[in-house]
């Protein structure tokens, strides 16, 4: 790897640790969209910086472009406030109009100013090497490396140091008030850290990639844990795996750096919403099918249960009685043997002691509501499942 | 002959609270003495929530003033813990039960710092007095209804307050929940704290609570339930004639 490589990927992975920890709380609070807003509406606080500083990666254009979107987030809830429009409408209005703003300003000045639209969007990672940071004459590296890397020692600070408020005030807004910790303060320090940080990416990724690295680390973690501090965790490891990966697949297929790395995030959330052990669609998909068994199931060991007479209880008239299809049936007589519920004599089935039992058991955490026990008792019950 | 009063636990005065210019609770007078477990009652849109919000300063009232033992919220943050409707927050946060709880503990502790062992202590112990210790490392969503209002509690106590605002915490609850929650809001009675419960169920207030006031965008009626709770002051914040079979 030449240092430019190594460079481009250090860059990409900084971008990406960066965007996934404000990211996870945006998910949480539902405000994902806001991402979007913020990325694209802080276009004319970015030309504006650079019209005055004449350099991308200068801290005073970063402020200015990061005020620009706590602006949006304040016209957004301003205009939502006035209950004429929902929040997506109001997100929809604001930045289309700001980010418009901002293309006519390049436009107006292309001769002159050296940001163009492609880069805007997409953004330049593999010029990044170019751009040095000299102090006197020595090379310190890439001016976007110390860029995001402030900000990310920055975001993870704050991180550190308020973890606690911001999970309360993510979690109930409503106790953050009564414990004295203002939510609305914690409110626009998010927004505030969110908005530089799609500053100091914007360079990397551009406007509209930014918003993949912001909320699909986030979203796929969620699949994942129950622990937020797990989530953080997770969602930077998936932000760093896809700048890498990303990088890599750019270079071999000749691609844009940012488009393979969201490329990649979108392939981990697809590959996690599929396959994630316990929300994932596939693993949904088994737990459905097995308690459609386990229902059947119970309503098996009812009817054994209610009917003492034998017709009601051979093999084959079962079928009818109960109307099932004959594999069901079939699945439910063999979980049903397999856990020793039943017994089978001259083709009529009875309960065991250990059927009458869970039978008896199980009806009664059904009708007192507390469905929540059926799973521990099937535990204890099953040797065999599904 | 100058006696020193002790302040009453909430005092409001001349309180209104308005969404959009409308108001919602309109010239409320209202002082609720220490050591009462009070209902607070009222039809669909009387206000209840968001008087226990406007003494809580979670909304900023149009007109009027809340005080708690003397003095505004903001100077008595630590001695009023608030049960939220359950509805009011996300179950599918990533968190657990005990992690929900020990949330109660951030008060006291202030800005940055962490909980930590003793916190932990508190909560778990609330957990358990709330009969939810099993469950304390259960995700929250994989909670009962009734199971979540009890770590609702559980977090309420931990803040180990001197005021309980409570927002229907009986909803969706079954029977044997509502009779340990009730149990532990006598308990709490008993041991001087004042509970405010925005209640639902008439038939129980006799049975449940010491003092009432009735509540329809303005006050209606306040105090001791064997004073005041009758059939005129129902038929007065229903607006139909009420009837309650009250056995006293």
């Amino acid at each position: 790897m030449t240092n430019a490589q190594i460079e481009i990927q250090a860059i990409a992975a900084l971008v990406a640790v960066a965007c996934a920890i404000p990211g996870a709380f945006l998910v949480l609070r539902k405000m994902s969209m806001i991402s979007d807003a913020i990325s694209h509406a802080i276009l004319p606080g970015i030309v504006l910086g650079f019209f005055i500083t004449q350099d991308l990666n200068s801290p005073l254009l970063i402020l200015l472009a990061a005020l620009t979107g706590v602006i949006t987030v304040i016209l957004v809830e301003y205009i939502q406030k006035t209950g004429l429009v929902k929040e997506d409408t109001a997100i929809g209005l604001v930045f289309p109009a700001l980010f418009s703003i901002g293309v006519i300003l390049i436009a107006k000045n292309a001769n002159d100013v050296h940001l163009d639209i492609d880069a805007v969007l997409l953004g330049e990672l593999a010029f990044a090497p170019f751009d040095r940071l000299l102090i006197g004459e020595t090379d310190m590296g890439p001016k976007s490396l110390w860029v995001i890397g402030t900000i990310l020692l920055i975001t993870l600070t704050l991180l550190f140091l308020f973890f606690k408020e911001l999970k309360l005030s993510t979690f109930d807004k409503g106790l953050a008030t009564t414990l004295g910790f203002s939510p609305v303060l914690l409110h626009y320090g998010l927004m505030t850290v969110s908005s530089v940080t799609v500053v100091g990416a914007f360079d990397a990724v551009g406007a509209v990639l930014v918003v993949a690295l912001i909320i699909a680390p986030a979203a796929t973690a969620y699949l994942l844990t129950d622990n937020l501090k797990k989530m953080l965790i997770i969602s930077c490891g998936f932000g760093v795996f896809a700048a890498i990966g990303g990088y890599w697949m750019a270079h071999f297929l000749n691609a844009s750096i940012a488009g393979s790395m969201t490329t990649v995030l979108g392939i981990i959330f697809l590959l996690v919403y599929l396959f994630a052990p316990k929300q994932g669609v596939i693993s949904g998909f088994f737990q459905e099918k097995q308690q459609q068994v386990e229902v059947s199931l119970l309503i098996f060991l009812l009817h054994l249960q209610n009917h003492a007479e034998a017709e009601e209880r051979h093999v084959n008239h079962l079928r009818e009685h109960i109307n099932w299809q004959k594999v069901r049936s079939k699945t439910v007589l063999e979980l049903a043997t397999k856990n020793n519920l039943i017994q089978i004599s001259d083709d009529v089935v009875s309960l065991t002691d250990k059927g009458q039992e869970f039978t008896d058991e199980a009806l009664n955490y059904i009708t007192t509501n507390k469905a929540t026990a059926i799973e521990e008792l099937k535990n204890r019950f099953f040797l065999f499942r599904g | 002959m100058i006696t020193e009063h002790k302040p009453p636990a909430v005092q409001i005065d001349d309180l209104t609270v308005a969404y959009n210019y409308k108001p919602v609770l309109w010239d409320i007078d209202l002082v609720i003495p220490e050591g009462v477990l009070m209902a607070i009652v009222g039809p669909n849109g009387a206000g209840k929530s968001t008087l226990i919000k406007a003494i809580l300063g979670i909304i900023q009232p149009l007109a009027g003033s809340v005080q708690i033992f003397g003095k505004p919220y903001k100077k008595q943050v630590g001695k009023v813990a608030y049960v939220p409707q359950k509805g009011s927050v996300d179950w599918d946060f990533p968190t657990t039960a005990l992690d929900v709880v020990m949330m109660g503990t951030y008060g006291s502790l202030g800005w940055i710092k962490r909980p930590g062992q003793k916190e932990k202590k508190a909560s778990l112990e609330a957990l358990d007095k709330v009969g939810m210790l099993a469950f304390k490392n259960r995700q929250i969503s994989q909670l009962s209804g009734g199971q979540q209002q009890r770590i609702f509690l559980a977090r309420a106590l931990v803040q180990n307050a001197s005021i309980y605002l409570m927002d229907e915490p009986f909803q969706g609850v079954d029977a044997t929940t509502e009779k340990a929650i009730i149990n532990i809001l006598k308990e709490l009675r008993k041991e001087g704290k004042t509970l405010i419960v925005v209640h639902h169920d008439l038939q129980t207030v006799p049975e449940y609570f010491d003092w009432v006031t009735f509540l329809n965008v303005k006050g209606i009626a306040s105090g001791p339930v064997k004073d005041i709770f009758n059939d005129d002051n129902l038929t007065k914040t229903y607006g139909i004639n009420y009837k309650v079979a009250v056995n006293q």
